[in-house]
């Protein structure tokens, strides 16, 4: 094992132990208030806002998890070796991602186990989810697979190209269907939109980028004498550029949709101003603005906590982000009469936020576990 | 095979909630979670204020968004007479069909309830429904979510599927007025006193609810969505719309 690619065992140790711990602390919560409540324990309500905190955990953690796997596939791809210190951890990562979305999924159902064994095999071809879940399942699969087929010696970029291909294909796959699940809601135009499946690729990726920059960091204490150089000189180079560029896009179409949205008269395009008005929003944008100019310096993305520092804000700015789209979309009721407000109030109740620290300690239990077996040291 | 419809003529309907009521006791419903409701909206400043209504249950929609989206095929059209139900057997609670209805008439009954005191709690159920209700009706139907509705699924009307289903076949009209078809008309349509309401066959050609559609120019609710409701409305103008809801936002600021 040469220094470029030694893993800092000794803090996944940790780690893996204090999110053990809190998982099994916040999942024993969970599971004893839906227990005892059932799904009273969310704010949810059949007023119109039918999808809450809990689908927004889930598809922020499922958008990253394919945007971690995108990420490390175009690397891959198209930088071939130079990437090959992050490949392995970035796959890994990717399956934690999606294992605290589906985790907090099956919180959220009705009936989760159902789900499971009818949906792959109701073939109900015209419905979103039904393609939805069968591209989910290809993705694991083939993120197993590659994890499994990158950590064997002799595999080069040529072995693995095949599968790395069909994996990238999955995970777009899996992104643009979720935005096909909002885009293709046709009554509620603040959702729909032809642009939302691309919107959610770009989104994902630059989500896939802060995460892996976060956690690699992350697995050596952030530490910068403790960082590879082939590491360094990747986060501080190409890659850097390319997360600024990817967050321009991102913005592009935040603000293109708020400024589309603040002259819609079409009923729902109102929660446009209510989002607008509200701080989150403006933290949103402040969280992107401020990776960006971050990432854009070469002077200041060499240095590794600014890196970390840029990972957080835009972690922090997409979760903002997707609990604004997917909420916004339902906040102004339909057909409720003159008893309803003119826009819905929604705020997650505490077992809504321990679904969402659950999940954050399960995908870090999961990573961190590559970490301490070693499955995410490249080889 | 016929493909039933609802006519509600808004001109005559009082908004006196009796279908509501009706409803709720036929279906054995949780307080506020109205298969059929009726909606109530003002419009307009004092002293020009107007207070309008519009009833409403399931469209049964020709092309219905719930069906296309469900993605365990739980939510079907059902062939024989054009119901939109759901088998609850198959149902997983993942709300996408609530989410895809533009009329908003689906129901996951596992949250908070509407009406406080709970009454799931004075009337608890033991068989994984939602209450045990002690003036529940004999009709327990769950592949086609009729009955009382169990947890971590979604509900809707099923036009009263338990009856109509029974009618004699090729009758034109399900009228509360002909005596040997009243036991089959639909809850709401049988009670609606003012007889607002008129359920039928929309392919058969001597139907009075075609010639109602036909006469007065019958309209279908947020048409523009393609959904193509079986349920049809029917107003001079002298009655209810549904108004903006932007317009009762301005009111109020």
């Amino acid at each position: 094992m040469t220094t470029a690619t030694m893993d800092n065992k000794g803090i996944q140790m940790p780690i893996l132990l204090v999110a053990g711990i809190g998982f099994l602390i916040t999942a024993g919560l969970v599971m004893f208030n839906l227990s005892s409540q059932g799904h009273a324990a969310f704010n949810i309500s059949n007023d119109g806002l039918f999808w809450g905190f809990p689908i927004v955990v889930y598809d922020f953690f499922l958008l990253t998890s394919t945007g971690i796997a995108m990420v490390a596939c175009f690397g891959f791809l198209f930088t071939g070796e130079t990437f090959r210190p992050l490949f392995a951890r970035s796959l890994w990562l990717a399956l934690a991602g999606l294992s605290g979305g589906v985790a907090v999924l099956m919180m959220e159902l009705g009936y989760p186990l159902r789900a499971m064994f009818l949906i792959p095999f109701s073939f109900a071809f015209s419905s979103p989810l039904y393609w939805k879940v069968l591209a989910v399942i290809g993705f694991t699969v083939c993120l197993l697979l590659l994890i499994w087929r990158a950590r064997a010696t002799q595999s080069t970029l040529d072995s693995l190209r095949g599968l790395t291909r069909l994996t990238l294909l999955f995970a777009i796959l899996v992104t643009a269907l979720a935005g096909v699940v909002y885009g293709s809601q046709s009554f509620r135009p603040f959702w729909a939109s032809g642009d939302i499946p691309a919107a959610f690729i770009v989104e994902s990726i630059v989500g896939g980028l802060a995460f892996v920059y976060f956690f690699t960091l992350l697995a050596y204490g952030f530490q910068a004498d403790k960082v590879p150089v082939s590491i360094r000189s990747v986060f501080a180079g190409r890659m850097g550029g390319v997360f600024a560029w990817a967050i321009v896009l991102h913005l592009v179409f935040v603000v293109g949709r708020t400024v589309n949205g603040l002259y819609g008269n079409v009923e729902g395009l109102q929660a446009w101003q209510y989002i607008v008005s509200s701080p989150l929003y403006w933290i949103e944008l402040a969280a992107l603005m401020t990776a960006l100019v971050i990432m854009f310096s070469h002077a200041l993305r060499r240095n590794i906590l600014v890196q970390v520092a840029a990972a957080v804000l835009v972690m922090v700015g997409l979760f903002i982000g997707r609990y604004e789209y997917i909420i916004g979309g339902q906040i102004i009721p339909l057909f409720k009469g003159s008893w309803a407000p003119p826009v819905l109030s929604y705020a997650p109740s505490s077992t809504e936020w321990l679904l969402l620290i659950m999940a954050i300690f399960l995908a870090n239990v999961v990573n961190a576990l590559g970490g301490v077996l070693g499955i995410t040291r490249s080889r | 095979m016929a493909k039933w419809g609802m006519v509600i003529d808004l001109d005559t309907c009082t908004g006196c909630q009796a279908c509501t009521t009706a409803c709720a006791m036929e279906n054995s419903r949780l307080p506020g979670e109205n298969w059929q409701d009726v909606l109530f909206y003002h419009e307009g400043k004092y002293p020009n204020v107007q207070l309008k209504w519009l009833p409403r249950p399931c469209m049964h929609c020709e092309n219905p968004s719930c069906v296309s989206v469900c993605p365990t095929r739980a939510t079907y059209k059902d062939p024989e007479g054009g119901f939109v139900l759901i088998d609850w057997n198959r149902c997983i609670g993942c709300k996408y069909c609530q989410v895809a209805c533009p009329y908003g008439v689906r129901f996951y009954t596992d949250e908070k309830a509407v009406v406080q005191p709970d009454i799931r709690t004075v009337f608890p159920s033991e068989e994984g429904r939602q209450w045990d209700p002690p003036w529940k009706g004999p009709q327990d139907d769950p592949r086609r979510g009729i009955g009382i509705q169990p947890h971590g699924v979604v509900s809707k009307c099923t036009f009263c599927y338990h009856k109509v289903s029974q009618a004699p076949a090729g009758v034109p009209d399900l009228d509360e007025d002909i005596p040997e078809l009243k036991e089959y008309v639909p809850a709401c349509v049988r009670v609606c006193a003012p007889k607002a309401r008129f359920f039928g066959d929309l392919d058969h050609p001597e139907s009075r609810v075609n010639k109602l559609i036909a006469d007065h120019r019958g309209t279908r609710l947020k048409d523009e969505t393609g959904n193509k409701p079986q349920v049809y409305y029917l107003s001079g103008g002298a009655s209810a719309a549904v108004p903006s809801l932007r317009a009762v936002h301005q009111d109020k600021a």
